[in-house]
């Protein structure tokens, strides 16, 4: 046994350490589903409706069918065994369509599949989509939420002809007396338009179905396997030991991939029919018209205060644009958005009345922030317009009603209890990096020049770390295995299946520190449910906040028996671990980490109460969300000729707890603002009246460029979460939450001296122009 | 969408009402139509080629004609559906006279759906206007000639 000197290794949590991952994503050697190429595999082609609603009259695949390489054709009558796509979530009265993999008599959004074509190649399935004889009896159909609940629209499902999902109901305080009380109430129509998640790499699924064993394996670009294997087995009816699910590389999923599909459940259908492996990779069309969309609200708000700036209560009417069906989250997310609807501000009294409306339109369901963008993008845009009312400073009114540091834990109105805040700080750190007594100078200069110059903050709150299973549809714990080899190589196991989040970096930070052995030493795995045990997924900023406590546990847990090997192998009862081995305290004597870890597996002797192996699961429930927060300011002018917005600068100051890595927290926020940016300036999810998106590729739907991002100052502050042993918060989503209610309030802060008072998203040129038009005219 | 527009056709309101029924004609006239077939009383099967945006296809349609009210007026309703999706355009024709012959007026509304909707409709309004004009322009040459 080694005698040496014990040195301190520099812990690198909090180092801004490259992501592990990147070498293999940008060398082209990362493997994607649309990668993975197995022996004798098919491809499948999915026929979809090109209607917003209509019965299907007539269906014919026998051209199809009878064309060469076509080996198999699938329709709604072959498919009545399959269990329904699952809606996960459950509310009061919820009315859950029957949502087919394959329509039956009536398609009910353009997209709907119809039926499937399966041949010896991409294109052969493809031409046979073309050959398949549809009579369609086309349908009215509505597309607008509004229109939809209106009372005269057409029935999107005839069995409900009001087209309600749900009422969803949420009351705190006294509303009726806030209101009575206040002296000033401002009311405004705010929307949160429907966006695209486009991910870069679309949705794609291999199935392969080993006949001997009855087993099936499914390949499929998915945030959450586990939850998918369960889900998946239950609708074809297969044993869950009997399934596996593999996630291989993802191109972005931004909770578009939180989700289990039709098609997943349909290859494997396919693949069990015809015994042989098949492939279906989404097109972007496809992506586009049968992934789900994001957001979809329109909000009433009203909120009550006092002349001096003091928030009374605020009341909500929500209409959710639901789709045509329920997927797996859809009507949950608007009640994210009604629990964060106070934002950061202790005002206690608050009504929310949520309506779920069915639409012709492609199922709505979890875009990064969830609910939470819509919630602050209320509140903050609420709090500027109120301020703008009583001739306030909108960073005035923050600070006089932000919750305050000696509250928390803070109960809100809402029943969360937010974890831990100091909410002036990362205002004032913004405010002090922009200068904002300058800039307010820069722009009484440049309103007198003419030229419309606008400064707008926004102070976001977020729900992170999804969450504690009681609040959550299927679990909200988080699972990790730490495995050492006999060789003293460690594998780390998440259940979280990060996928671009860059866990495999900061979960072996963490397991280094812990363990004190070199990063090069730890193997990060996720996303085989043959591999990994069960978890529960990466998405609502969860993975470290969650997934790394699971990690952190399962690290003291397997700390705690290399330390009994040590005790055993240095013949001491008194010893400690530090720096990747075990020492006698009173010799000095070590032993290395490889060594406790080859005994325990070679096991010629144990130690007291220790079986042998290295290896420790742990299954971590959290005891609460935690709660991000930070402040944004965008300073914007704009171009009186085009309309266009130029974003000048850019501030994020984020709270997001301890930082495990501050570039890839960077990494993260830029990313959420960029996409922020796009729901402020951009993108739309259009429907024409008759349901049909015309918005249908990336021809005509504006994801931001790089060169649509402006250059983003970020800093931070740091108030540790007490919910888990990391002090993490998430950061997933912050950036994107924070970003839209800054751009609209700088926009709209530029337009006031031509009495604009609020601006709806997407604030494009065109939109921007007319209202300089209408308003100079 | 909605969509109008005007034409002066250079032959008399007669003669242009008359062409406006002309199977033969019309098939000639529309742009891409390779086939125009009466199959009843002012009801015709057409198959005919469109281009929009990075598409083009072949259409199977039918045109009907009603409310006919010769010289004066009558409604046109063209169908078609294609691998690309499929399109219904329906609108009122109304001839007057004027001074170089005949204006025919038009007011109607298009619908798009499939993938056409979703990849051009930025460019329906601007492709419909060019292909009325073409089919004009191309009538009133086929008109003058035959008359």
């Amino acid at each position: 046994m080694a005698t040496t000197t014990i040195t301190k290794t520099e812990p690198l949590v909090g180092k801004r350490i490259r992501r592990r991952e990147d070498p293999r994503l940008i060398t082209g050697a990362a493997t994607y589903v649309d990668d993975i190429k197995l022996p004798g595999m098919y491809h499948a082609a999915i026929l979809r409706s090109p209607h917003g609603a209509a019965r299907i009259a007539a269906l014919d695949i026998s051209r199809a069918a009878a064309h060469p390489g076509v080996v198999a054709v699938f329709t709604g009558k072959d498919i009545t065994g399959v269990g329904p796509v699952p809606c996960g979530a459950s509310l009061p009265g919820l009315r859950v369509p029957v949502h087919t993999i394959l329509a039956q008599d009536r398609v009910y959004f353009v997209g709907h599949p119809v039926a499937v074509v399966v041949a010896s190649d991409r294109y052969i399935a493809r031409d046979g989509v073309d050959l398949i004889d549809v009579e369609w009896d086309v349908l009215p159909a509505v597309s607008d939420p509004e229109k939809a609940i209106a009372g005269d629209a057409p029935a999107v499902h005839p069995e409900w002809p009001d087209n309600i999902a749900f009422h969803h109901h949420q009351e705190n305080g006294n509303v009726d007396d806030a209101f009575a009380q206040a002296e000033v109430v401002v009311k405004q129509r705010i929307t949160s338009q429907r966006l695209i998640p486009t991910a870069m790499e679309t949705r794609g699924v291999v199935a392969d179905f080993q006949t001997g064993d009855k087993a099936l394996t499914l390949y499929s670009s998915t945030q959450v396997p586990h939850l998918l294997r369960t889900l998946i087995a239950l609708m074809l009816g297969l044993p869950e030991n009997k399934t596996r699910v593999v996630a291989p590389e993802m191109g972005g999923g931004f909770g578009s991939k939180l989700n289990v599909y039709a098609e997943e459940a349909l290859m494997g259908f396919v693949a069990m029919k015809i015994g042989k492996p098949v492939k279906w990779i989404e097109s972007r069309r496809e992506n586009y018209l049968t992934t789900i969309h994001g957001r979809g609200h329109v909000d009433y708000f009203e909120i009550a205060a006092k002349r001096d700036g003091t928030i009374l209560g605020m009341k909500l009417k929500l209409i959710q644009d639901i789709g045509a069906y329920h997927q797996l989250l859809t009507p949950a997310i608007p009640t994210l958005s009604v629990l964060m609807m106070p934002g950061l501000y202790k005002f206690q009294n608050i009504r929310a009345h949520v309506v779920g409306a069915f639409t012709n339109c492609v199922p709505t369901d979890a875009y990064r922030g969830a609910g939470r963008p819509e919630a602050t993008h209320g509140i903050e845009r609420m709090v500027d317009m109120l301020a703008a009312e009583i001739g306030m400073d909108p960073v005035e009114i923050r600070l006089k009603n932000f919750v305050a540091n000696e509250q928390f834990p803070f109960s809100t109105a809402t029943g969360l209890v937010y974890d831990s805040g100091n909410y002036a700080a990362p205002l004032m750190k913004a405010l002090d990096l922009v200068d904002y007594q300058g800039l307010r100078a820069q722009q009484k200069k440049a309103r007198e020049e003419g030229r419309l110059m606008g400064i707008g903050i926004s102070t976001y709150g977020e729900i992170c770390a999804f969450g504690p299973s009681p609040a959550t549809p299927a679990g909200g714990w988080e699972s990790a295995t730490v495995k050492i080899d006999p060789t003293g190589k460690v594998t780390v196991m998440t259940g979280a299946c990060p996928h671009g989040q860059g866990e495999e970096t900061t979960f072996a930070q963490i397991t280094a520190d812990e363990l004190g052995i070199p990063l090069d030493d730890i193997h990060v795995i996720r996303g085989d449910t043959a591999i990994v045990q069960y978890g529960i997924g990466t998405f609502g900023s969860r993975g470290t906040a969650v997934g790394g406590a699971a990690l952190y546990f399962a690290l003291q847990e397997v700390k705690a028996k290399l330390k009994r090997y040590g005790a055993m192998l240095l013949e001491s009862d008194d010893v400690s671990y530090q720096g990747g081995q075990c020492v006698c305290n009173k010799t000095g004597r070590t032993v290395s980490l490889a060594e406790m870890s080859g005994a325990s597996y070679r096991a010629m002797k144990l130690p007291p109460n220790t079986s042998p192996g290295m290896q420790v699961t742990n299954f971590w429930e959290p005891p609460n969300f935690t709660f991000p927060f930070g402040a944004h300011i965008a300073v914007t002018e704009i171009d009186r000729e085009t309309g266009a917005v130029q974003v000048k600068r850019y501030f994020a100051v984020d709270d997001i707890g301890n930082i495990i890595n501050p570039l890839i927290v960077d990494g993260q926020l830029h990313g959420g603002v960029a996409q922020g940016l796009g729901q402020a300036l951009y993108e739309q999810a259009v429907y024409d009246e008759n349901a049909q998106l015309v918005t249908g590729e990336l021809m005509d739907y504006a994801v931001p460029k790089a060169t649509m991002v402006p250059w983003i100052e970020s800093d931070h502050t740091v108030t540790p979460s007490p919910v888990n042993p990391l002090g993490v918060k998430g950061v997933g989503e912050a950036g994107t939450i924070g970003c839209s209610p800054a751009m609209v309030n700088s926009v709209v802060d530029a337009l006031r001296p031509l009495g604009v008072k609020h601006v709806d998203m997407p604030m494009t040129s065109e939109k921007i122009w007319r209202i300089l038009n209408s308003a100079q005219a | 969408m909605k969509i109008s527009g005007a034409y002066t056709l250079p032959v008399n309101q007669d003669r242009a009402y008359a062409c406006l029924q002309d199977p033969v004609l019309l098939a000639q006239s529309m742009p891409g139509c390779d086939q125009l077939v009466a199959v009843g009383e002012g009801e015709y099967k057409m198959k005919m080629k469109m281009a929009l945006a990075a598409f083009s296809g072949a259409f199977d349609g039918k045109v009907r004609i009603t409310d006919p009210d010769p010289p004066a007026s009558f409604r046109l309703i063209v169908e078609g559906s294609g691998k690309v999706g499929f399109m219904k355009g329906e609108g009122l024709l109304r001839l007057a006279p004027a001074e170089a012959g005949c204006e025919v007026s038009f007011e109607g509304e298009v619908h798009v759906g499939g993938t056409i909707a979703a990849v051009g409709q930025r460019l329906i309004d601007s492709t419909a206007k060019m292909m009325i004009k073409r089919f004009f322009d191309k009538l009133a040459a086929l008109a003058q000639g035959d008359g």
